[in-house]
């Protein structure tokens, strides 16, 4: 077989990969790159741009939303241990070949179906002051709590919502399909060897998986970054103030509803410093498991 | 025979409470919002958590007709497809050359296409829009397609490289040596042996693409052009609409991803594995 070398396809690879770059370089990479030009500006969004220096990094580094969504986004990561540790836990159940673990699979993953916007619609219905939680909680004669009117609840509604509750559905198929590449002899041998459940789950399972748990907590990081927008704009709308505000979330309020693009943008270059670490460490792990 | 188990008998009993728990929470939000959906306005304010004691459909109704979901449904159900084609075209046929393809920049620009996979939609919202509206694309199908497909597109392509990268080099080289063109070899032979790969693409692309937001937000500003999914976004923020009718919406909405996902549930489930990330 003669080989052809590096360039042994010519400009036929391009041509193929044409409409993805210009794709690519249209709606990701521009945006990126102006992003990172408009911080240095005051800006509307439209008209002329305003050469300002390193002024929108200054009111951004004094802006209390700005300290209250990194420490929102903060309290979103704590979550991302307990969802590996829940989700391994059930995970490692429905391996044991529990009846119907096959349902249960199915029926737990439907919140992922649902998309953010409706589940954010439903919780905002289910956790109101009079929804059927606080209903629910009075009946049996607890408190009410006012899920999406405390700063503090609010938050870690939106943790749990999507950390946990949308999440699990998502890593039991991750996990179970990374389970099954497990040596059933190793369980067998555990098992022969008298180990419990808990002993086999942490001595032959998570040593395992440990590369797919490396992936669930990268996912896990990316959601909590990239992914919580349209959940926060129909469950809370950022709120109470600004109790359940993100990065992303300021950066649409800042450009979209106050058309301070400019100083938008200061927030945007922050978001895509995180996302750029986050990212490299995807990749890292991926071209880790294409060898 | 049971496969071996380190869970005992009476343990299993446990487990079996605990996963129903498990799926109770799961399933109530979305229990509730159907049967608020079936419920008048007054009986919803005395009856918020049991079943409709006299069911009606008028929430249906309303949300549909005055509340516009039936237009929107039939925006979404024209756009979401489209979408997909031009999403399709373009991550299986640069799946195809990133996968089977030798050129010089072959490594740097995947690393690229994945560097850009995770970015956040709102870090590019306002240049996308700017975009658009320098295009003419604002309020135009055309505009939200093109984003979808571009911000969508490098989970397609890295699921496509990889399976590509999988099929025999063989393949691709006896085609050669008959004179094959790889337009020819792709179009003829490896697109059509990746069907099944593609579908599971295509099944992870209407996911995303129907649940989108904040493209959609910001570009179909008009009312009329609004897709499902923005429109019931849209709904929520409406003073004074009542929950019954919310709900209804929303249950209308809900519909078409759980019937895809009633169709396709095996291959939800290979896409969830195909990719180890969501797109």
């Amino acid at each position: 077989m003669r080989n052809r070398g590096l360039e042994g396809d010519g400009i036929a690879p391009y041509i193929f990969l044409a409409p993805l770059l210009v794709l690519l370089a249209a709606f990701i990479l521009y945006p990126v790159i102006m992003n990172l030009v408009a911080s240095f500006t005051e800006w509307k969004g439209y008209g002329a741009m305003k050469w300002i220096g390193l002024a929108n990094y200054k009111s951004m580094l004094a802006d209390q939303a700005f300290w209250t969504s990194i420490r929102n986004t903060a309290i979103l990561v704590c979550y991302i241990p307990l969802s590996v540790a829940i989700t391994v836990f059930v995970s490692a159940l429905l391996r044991e070949g529990i009846r119907g673990w096959q349902a249960y699979r199915a029926i737990l993953y439907i919140p992922n179906l649902l998309g953010l916007v409706i589940i954010g619609v439903i919780f905002s219905i289910y956790l109101r002051d009079d929804g059927p939680i606080n209903l629910a909680l009075r009946w049996a004669g607890g408190p009410t709590l006012r899920f999406l009117v405390s700063p503090w609840l609010a938050i870690n509604s939106v943790a749990v919502i999507k950390v946990i509750w949308i999440h699990l559905g998502f890593g039991l198929i991750y996990f179970l399909a990374a389970m099954n590449g497990i040596d059933p002899a190793v369980y067998e041998a555990a098992i022969i060897d008298g180990a419990g459940f808990f002993q086999t789950l942490w001595r032959v399972t998570v040593p395992s998986i440990r590369f797919a748990i490396e992936f669930w907590v990268v996912f896990n990081f990316i959601e909590v970054f990239a992914r919580m927008f349209s959940l926060i704009y129909t469950l809370t709308q950022g709120g109470p103030g600004y109790a359940t505000f993100t990065l992303e979330y300021g950066i649409f309020i800042q450009g979209f509803t106050k058309f301070r693009v400019g100083y938008s943008s200061a927030w945007s270059t922050v978001l895509f410093l995180i996302c750029a670490v986050i990212s490299v460490a995807q990749i890292r792990l991926m071209r880790r498991s294409s060898v | 025979m049971r496969k071996a188990s380190s869970i005992g008998a009476g343990w299993r009993v446990l487990v079996q409470v605990f996963l129903l728990m498990l799926v109770v929470a799961s399933i109530l939000p979305l229990y509730n919002v159907i049967a608020a959906s079936f419920k008048s306005a007054d009986e919803f304010v005395a009856n918020p958590f049991f079943p409709p004691r006299v069911p009606i459909a008028d929430n249906y109704a309303y949300a549909a007709i005055n509340g516009r979901l039936l237009h929107y449904a039939v925006n979404s159900l024209i756009l979401v497809p489209l979408g997909l084609l031009v999403y399709l075209a373009v991550c299986t046929s640069a799946g195809y050359a990133f996968g089977k393809m030798r050129f010089r920049l072959r490594l740097p620009l995947f690393l690229v296409v994945l560097f850009l996979l995770i970015f956040p939609q709102l870090l590019l919202a306002t240049q996308v829009f700017k975009l658009t509206s320098l295009l003419h694309l604002t309020n135009t199908g055309a505009g939200v397609i093109l984003a979808w497909a571009a911000y969508f597109s490098p989970f397609g392509t890295y699921i496509m490289t990889t399976y590509f990268t999988d099929m025999p080099y063989e393949l691709v080289e006896a085609a050669r040596m008959d004179g094959a063109s790889h337009f020819r070899i792709f179009a003829s032979v490896m697109a059509p042996l990746a069907g099944p790969m593609i579908a599971t693409v295509a099944i992870i692309g209407f996911q995303s693409m129907w649940n989108e937001l904040p493209f959609s937000l910001l570009i179909l500003q008009n009312q009329g052009s609004r897709t499902l999914t923005l429109g019931i976004a849209m709904m929520r923020g409406e003073f004074g609409l009542r929950v019954p009718i919310l709900s209804a919406a929303v249950v209308i909405a809900m519909t078409v991803p759980l019937v895809m996902f009633l169709i396709f549930q095996r291959r939800v489930t290979l896409g969830v594995t195909a990719g180890a990330i969501k797109g």
